[in-house]
């Protein structure tokens, strides 16, 4: 029983940190970045070649995230700018930068599974039952994240103005924001936190070019049903992953990595706002 | 009745048909087996490009689940061949069963995606699950379905590869040829309309849940079809065939051959199928890499997809294949008996109506009554809740609470369609058109409700009432049935908004502004119109305007709202030469006294 509770928190932690990038660039840019799900492939490769080199795993998040964030600049600027009007449109032009980065990792790296270090193994012993400690880490790490991003959003001057440019883009602009560079460096930290939760989840499971797909669904899902907005994200995770460990725990894992794309068409289709926090 | 302009599709298709029909009919004799293979593959991929391209190129469904229901015409043949039997009712059953179960899941996704207020987005959701769900439920039957590995080896008809290509041709032929005549027809132009602007289809009358719900249904059975072929044909089936990879790659190909154009999508698809085929032995991954980057770069640059380009190229070429411009209807007068005159209860009748957004009440319990015949303007400053009035009239969904009744019928939270069914018609403030299409494809679209649109051929006449018709020729608008309405001027988009919301018949006429920026000359033909609907044809006419001169001679009964609820309500002169309607426009401090 403690198990499955952990379990259900560990998941709903893991879940929310793939998912905040992409939550971060549908808030502010209203945009659907289809491309996440190679962005997460991408920050996998970063902790293999950390890896590789023989540089210590805790180190391939942050590295993850710089790679990522310099990229998202780039891409910005050259896929993403052009489609601002056309939102449908953007879903598809990411989707294909994802088959670009796809393919491009499959032409470097190979198409077969690899594996990265873990920065640490082993349990930690919670009294009756031992637990594994990386994803009790990870679990700490996505709580920090989402810290920082609370921090970030209410405490800094760019979070001020991205949430100007959430709110009323227009008005934004006509209070001398620059809308365009606040999207630009939304869009870096979208990818690079993607980046870096890639690398933070690639200890727990395998290397291969297609790995971010699942997980783009999944992450799509829950934004969808969150809205934009950290502690609904939170709360969405922990029903929605919980629902998926519970399904996967007791009745079958095939169904369980269904759980999370039906319960959320139901739920918004019930409610198209979602869980309506945000 | 068939025009000229439909006879002259109708040889289109019939010659391109015929052509296209003799070159697959003599091409396996002069190809490689190894080719007429992957071509018979590539049509079934085609027939369902070509779905894909209805619903997202005409219509704007952006769906990544087309591939689902390739899927389910295909495990529909192999279990019903592994399990069941072989023979040719067999076959038909299995076929039967394909397209039923097709049918089903895309009314099932209809009724998900498309109800009155679901954002494109959500549609494209549940197309995306869709995929995801069926590959899921492959995984977990197990031997039944051959889980991971599919099913193979089942027992089919032997028929030599060019007898499949044969069929696979024709089937893509066909399918083919009835898609171009839907998106030339009428019913083609409503999908293009629901694409270009939904809400003000919806305002039209335009069933636009049904309609997208049916379109999923027809290309989920085309669908279907194509993959039972496919199975049969190969004799093999596997989860790829129905997951979301081959539905982004039926987007893909569509993008690339030119969404909204049909032949693009299916020539496209043929083409690159067949080229990846004989690339990807040599070069997997690179043949990938480049097709992703030629998407993210027709996406960007040239949203149109290379068809268009190809098709100017070729018209610049050769003169005759040029694009001719449209052939436009002609408007007849239609006979038009409004009903007003004989209910018991008055038209339109307002109860107790509050709308508020959060803690902001826009309206506070307005109370109101419009009888046949009657012309209730609405004055007020702005901000005074007069838009929100009228969108709560005319879709049950906005109200907060209250009631509203349409000859006596309780609107209940019917959506803008249904409202419309009962005989309301409203103009927007916005001059609020579909820019792509001509104004006789407009004054179509709104004669939806009461001609309907057919589904396979144009019509050459378009049925108007009498006053839609003045106000046509008053702006002028008469003379350009054929001219795109982006194009047009301020005043003639006005007209032809009025034009189109008389055009659906209705008993209630709900006006916003209809006159705002027009000229003295087309107001006073504007404020004609008005006063014979209202005394030759007994209508229930709401206006809203700031312009008191114009309010003055045509009204029978003035509303004054003032911070959502109603300050005055009287005739034209009480209302006119009241110190609190002056003082309200002035901007003091009113109390509410009526």
């Amino acid at each position: 029983m403690s198990i499955l509770v952990l379990d259900i928190v560990t998941t709903a932690a893991i879940l929310f940190a793939v998912a905040s990038g992409l939550m971060i660039i549908l808030g502010v840019m209203k945009l659907i970045n289809f491309a996440h799900g190679a962005f997460l492939t991408v920050g996998g490769y970063t902790a293999f070649l950390t890896t590789e080199a023989g540089i210590t795993p805790w180190l391939s998040a942050p590295l993850a995230a710089i790679f990522g964030f310099l990229a998202g600049i780039v891409i910005e600027r050259l896929v993403v700018r052009p489609l601002y009007s056309r939102p449908l449109d953007a879903i598809l032009a990411t989707w294909g930068l994802g088959i670009v980065i796809g393919q491009v990792i499959t032409l470097t790296f190979g198409r077969e599974v690899q594996f990265a270090a873990s920065p640490m193994s082993g349990t930690f012993d919670f009294g009756a039952i031992d637990y594994s400690a990386y994803r009790i880490v990870v679990t700490l790490i996505a709580i920090a994240i989402g810290i920082a991003l609370t921090a970030l959003f209410y405490g800094t001057r760019f979070g001020l103005q991205a949430r100007a440019v959430i709110m009323n883009e227009t008005l934004a602009r006509g209070l001398g924001i620059d809308s365009g560079r606040v999207r630009t460096l939304t869009f870096g930290l979208g990818a690079g936190l993607a980046c870096a939760a890639g690398a933070l989840i690639t200890p727990l499971l395998s290397v291969d070019p297609n790995m971010g797909l699942p997980w783009l669904v999944n992450s799509f899902m829950l934004v969808l049903v969150s809205g934009v907005s950290i502690p609904s994200l939170a709360l969405a995770s922990l029903i929605l992953g919980g629902a998926q460990v519970a399904v996967s725990t007791y009745i079958s894992p095939i169904i369980g990595g269904l759980t999370i794309v039906v319960l959320a068409a139901f739920i918004l289709r019930i409610n198209p706002r979602g869980l309506g926090l945000g | 009745m068939a025009s000229l302009s439909s006879k002259r599709v109708y040889r289109t298709v019939a010659l391109g048909a015929i052509t296209a029909l003799a070159v697959i009919a003599i091409a396996p004799f002069f190809m490689d087996i190894y080719t007429t293979n992957i071509l018979i593959r590539a049509f079934y991929l085609a027939a369902l490009v070509m779905t894909v391209d209805i619903l997202w190129g005409y219509t704007g469904i952006l769906t990544f689940g087309q591939s689902a229901f390739f899927g389910i015409g295909a495990y529909a043949c192999a279990l019903v061949f592994t399990h069941y039997g072989f023979g040719p009712l067999w076959a038909i059953g299995a076929l039967a069963i394909g397209i039923l179960a097709a049918l089903a899941v895309a009314a099932i996704v209809g009724w998900l995606a498309f109800y009155h207020g679901a954002s494109p987005l959500y549609a494209s959701i549940i197309t995306l699950a869709l995929p995801i769900v069926l590959v899921q439920l492959i995984f977990a039957g197990g031997r039944w379905t051959g889980s991971s590995s599919g099913l193979s080896a089942f027992p089919t008809y032997y028929w030599s590869t060019e007898t499949w290509f044969w069929i696979a041709g024709a089937y893509l032929v066909l399918v083919t040829s009835l898609g171009f005549l839907l998106v030339r027809s009428d019913f083609g132009r409503i999908l293009v309309a629901i694409r270009e602007n939904e809400e003000r289809a919806a305002y039209l009358g335009i069933p636009i849940s049904r309609i997208k719900t049916g379109l999923m249904m027809a290309s989920g059975a085309v669908g279907a079809a194509a993959g039972f072929g496919y199975a049969a044909f190969t004799n093999v089936v596997a989860p790829e065939l129905g997951d979301f990879l081959l539905g982004t790659e039926l987007l893909i190909w569509t993008a690339l051959g030119g969404r909204g154009t049909l032949i693009g999508p299916v020539l496209g698809a043929i083409g690159i199928d067949v080229t990846a085929s004989y690339l990807s032995g040599t070069l997997p991954f690179l043949w990938k890499l480049l097709t992703g980057i030629a998407f993210v770069v027709v996406i960007v640059l040239l949203p149109r997809g290379l068809a268009p380009i190809l098709g100017q190229a070729i018209g610049f070429v050769i003169p005759p294949l040029r694009r001719k411009p449209p052939q436009s209807a002609e408007l007849v007068p239609a006979d038009w008996r409004p009903i007003a005159a004989s209910f018991d209860a008055p038209p339109l009748k307002i109860d107790e109506l509050i709308c508020q957004y959060g803690s902001l009440r826009v309206l506070t319990g307005v109370n109101a009554t419009v009888k046949g015949g009657e012309l209730l303007s609405i004055v007020g400053p702005n901000g005074a809740g007069k838009t929100t009035l009228m969108r709560c009239v005319s879709d049950g969904s906005e109200r907060t609470a209250g009631r509203v009744y349409v000859q006596g019928v309780e609107i209940g939270r019917g959506a803008p369609q249904s409202i419309v069914a009962l005989g309301v018609g409203r103009s927007f403030q916005n001059t609020n058109l579909f820019d792509t299409l001509t104004v006789a494809e407009c004054l179509m679209l709104a004669r939806y409700g009461v001609d309907g649109a057919p589904m396979f051929a144009r019509r050459a006449e378009i049925r108007m009432p009498e006053p839609a018709l003045d106000i046509m020729r008053a702006t002028g608008l008469d003379k350009v049935l054929a001219t795109e309405t982006g194009s047009l001027s301020h005043g003639m988009k006005r007209g032809l908004e009025l034009a189109m919301v008389l055009a659906t018949e209705p008993s209630v006429l709900l006006l916003d502004e209809p006159t705002a920026g027009l000229t003295k000359a087309e107001r006073t033909a504007i404020g004609h119109t008005l006063k014979r609907l209202t005394d030759e044809y007994g209508l229930a006419v709401v206006l809203i305007e700031h312009d008191l001169d114009f309010v003055r001679e045509i009204s029978s009964r003035i509303v004054v709202l003032h911070q959502g609820s109603v300050l005055m309500e009287g005739t034209v002169e009480e209302v006119v030469n009241s110190e609190l309607v002056r003082a309200v426009y002035s901007g003091e401090q009113v109390e509410a006294v009526a």
